[in-house]
């Protein structure tokens, strides 16, 4: 990066607004932004805290979506109050935010046949880096479960960008009948694999990835509390031997061989064989 | 530094706060994670994340549940134990451009004194807060914090080894959490921190198990504030050391309850959770709130809220 400009990559509080609300499905919102230095920072897979119009605790920790131009967007499934209030905003409402935040997904590497495997509301934090992926000549296969044809949103942007698609539904409604993961076991082995869903899934897509010998970057999902690092709520194990484990003393000086690190600050993103959970 | 808001300024024993607004311990990390976002010269003081004798992994996991008006926390004192912490963290704390207060935990009175002696001494460390109060450890840590005898002697023996301010975090988990109060400050603390979170509880009705991994945890938010301006109210009328309250601060109204209560400073944790601004904003709506009545100092108000409770023995006076 010498003798380039350098991007301010630091997370700020930015004041968007909403410039296109669309409901992709019944619960399942898609919210465009004016928000050009956030489109600007953000790296695949990073995401940002909403804060609550309303002012009611807390905010909420939302991928982000697409990020292009001056343009950010978070795509998100209506689960609870917090969420309904963000899917309530209009055309023109002003959303705060803070972001981009925590480590995303290493997209570099000269992988050419790579795996994205998503479930669920999983797909809002891949397609920066499908779209990465893409760019630098990958061939990328999604691998994407949810639980009905309805809730498989925004395929055609993938297909559109150049993915081969691999679908499942838990009541075969769209692609497979039952578990993405099931899919992916069986197909041809990719050299690398990223992947955001359900803990469950991703647990398998960890096997998955040992039983190919491939390496496999995870982004978990947690209850955030300050979302930026402060509070220790959102942890996972992982080894501590792990480039991303939050400083801790090994065993040898009385600490451990495993750590809980944060998910919002060392992560989201976490390499499958350095969890230990 | 020339301080623009002198009116804001306050003293807890011999710590000089520009602004009456603390981080509070375990909300706000080391101060680095809200750095690039939130202008630290606005605020008065971070409480840092209590420090133990040894390394503490922490609790399992899940840590934390959003509850209504709060959220109930779980972490159990992860930290990397004072030698490390000393070797590896603190030194990132030195020209923060606010004032740093170190927090300490133990499980013996003993570790207290231990590593209030070791941390005191740090440059870094301007004031050390005794958290005698955590609720998510097995039984000890909130032991110290529920008995008035064990509370003195805890501060007794971190007194014995620094001249730096005192404060203690006191639990609200108690009968009687004045009681707790008057020994901590008979036993040379310099001021209190008033209230550590309250014991809660939340069952996943799906499967039928705690949400918490610890099983219970300690509740917090704008649900506590009633719990804790009370107690602010009735320590003030029984301690003469200064009061830093806390318990669910979002707003100025929030904060004015905590100075007339009885409160010379204010604490602000979960609320940096839903907005990173609002320490930055209360600072500013203080100020503006002075100018407005005309007050010159935030010190004025402080336990202007204590009143007798006249009228109800007049009646009865009436009637006789």
């Amino acid at each position: 990066m010498i003798g380039m400009t350098m991007l301010d990559l630091r997370p700020r509080v930015a004041a968007t607004t909403i410039l296109e609300r669309r409901e992709l499905a019944d619960g399942v919102i898609l919210l465009t932004l004016h928000a050009p230095e956030l489109a600007d920072a953000t790296q695949p897979g990073q995401y940002l805290m909403a804060i609550p119009p309303s002012g009611e605790a807390a905010a909420t920790a939302l991928a982000v979506y697409e990020a292009e131009g001056k343009r950010a967007s978070i795509l998100f499934f209506v689960t609870g109050k917090r969420t309904r209030e963000l899917a309530n905003l209009a055309c023109g409402d002003q959303l705060d935010v803070v972001g981009p935040l925590g480590n995303g997904f290493d997209c570099s590497g000269d992988a050419d046949d790579v795996a994205i495997v998503a479930g669920g509301v999983g797909i809002a934090s891949v397609w920066l880096c499908a779209r990465e992926l893409l760019r630098r000549g990958a061939h990328v296969r999604l691998f994407y479960g949810a639980r009905t044809a309805e809730l498989l949103v925004e395929t055609q942007r993938f297909a559109d960008a150049g993915c081969e698609l691999v679908l499942a539904t838990d009541d075969g409604t769209r692609g497979e009948r039952g578990f993405v993961t099931d899919a992916l076991v069986g197909a041809r082995k990719p050299e690398a694999i990223y992947a955001c869903g359900p803990s469950p899934m991703l647990r398998r897509v960890g096997e998955i990835a040992n039983g190919f010998g491939v390496r496999a970057q995870l982004s978990l999902e947690e209850t955030f509390g300050c979302g930026v690092g402060g509070c220790w709520g959102c942890v996972v194990p992982l080894t501590n031997a792990s480039a991303q484990a939050p400083n801790f003393p090994p065993a040898e000086r009385g600490g451990s061989d495993v750590v809980y690190a944060r998910i919002c600050k060392e992560g989201p993103v976490f390499w499958a064989h350095e969890l230990r959970w | 530094m020339v301080n623009p808001q002198p009116a804001l300024a306050i003293k807890l024993g011999k710590l000089e706060l520009a602004y009456p607004t603390l981080m509070g311990s375990g909300c706000y990390g080391s101060g680095e994670e809200f750095a690039p976002f939130v202008d630290l010269s606005k605020i008065g003081a971070i409480v840092l994340k209590s420090v133990t004798r040894l390394p503490r992994l922490g609790n399992p996991t899940p840590r934390l549940v959003q509850t209504p008006a709060g959220m109930l926390n779980a972490i159990g004192l992860q930290n990397p134990g004072i030698e490390w912490y000393l070797e590896h963290e603190l030194h990132k704390y030195a020209g923060r451009p606010c004032k740093i207060v170190g927090s300490i935990a133990g499980f013996e009175i003993d570790d207290y004194a231990y590593v209030c002696e070791r941390l005191a001494a740090r440059d870094e460390i301007e004031a050390i807060e005794l958290n005698v109060s955590c609720p998510n450890v097995a039984q000890e840590g909130e032991t110290f914090g529920c008995d008035p005898d064990l509370t003195a002697r805890v501060v007794e023996a971190a007194r014995a080894t620094t001249n730096k301010t005192l404060i203690v975090k006191l639990s609200p988990n108690v009968t009687d959490i004045v009681a707790v109060a008057r020994q901590a400050e008979n036993s040379g603390a310099d001021a209190l921190a008033v209230i550590n979170t309250v014991r809660g509880m939340a069952i996943d009705v799906e499967t039928w198990r705690p949400r918490l991994g610890n099983i219970t945890g300690g509740l917090s938010g704008p649900a506590i504030r009633p719990i804790a301006v009370l107690a602010v109210y009735e320590i003030a009328q029984v301690v003469s050391i200064p009061i830093v309250g806390q318990g669910g601060i979002e707003t100025l109204a929030d904060a004015l309850e905590f100075f007339l209560a009885g409160a010379t400073a204010i604490s602000i944790g979960t609320a940096n959770f839903t907005d990173p601004r609002i320490p930055e904003r209360l600072v500013a709506e203080l100020q503006a709130y002075l100018t407005r009545r005309n007050i010159g100092s935030i010190q004025e108000i402080v336990g202007r809220a204590h009143v007798e409770i006249a009228t109800a023995h007049q009646y009865e006076g009436d009637e006789g």
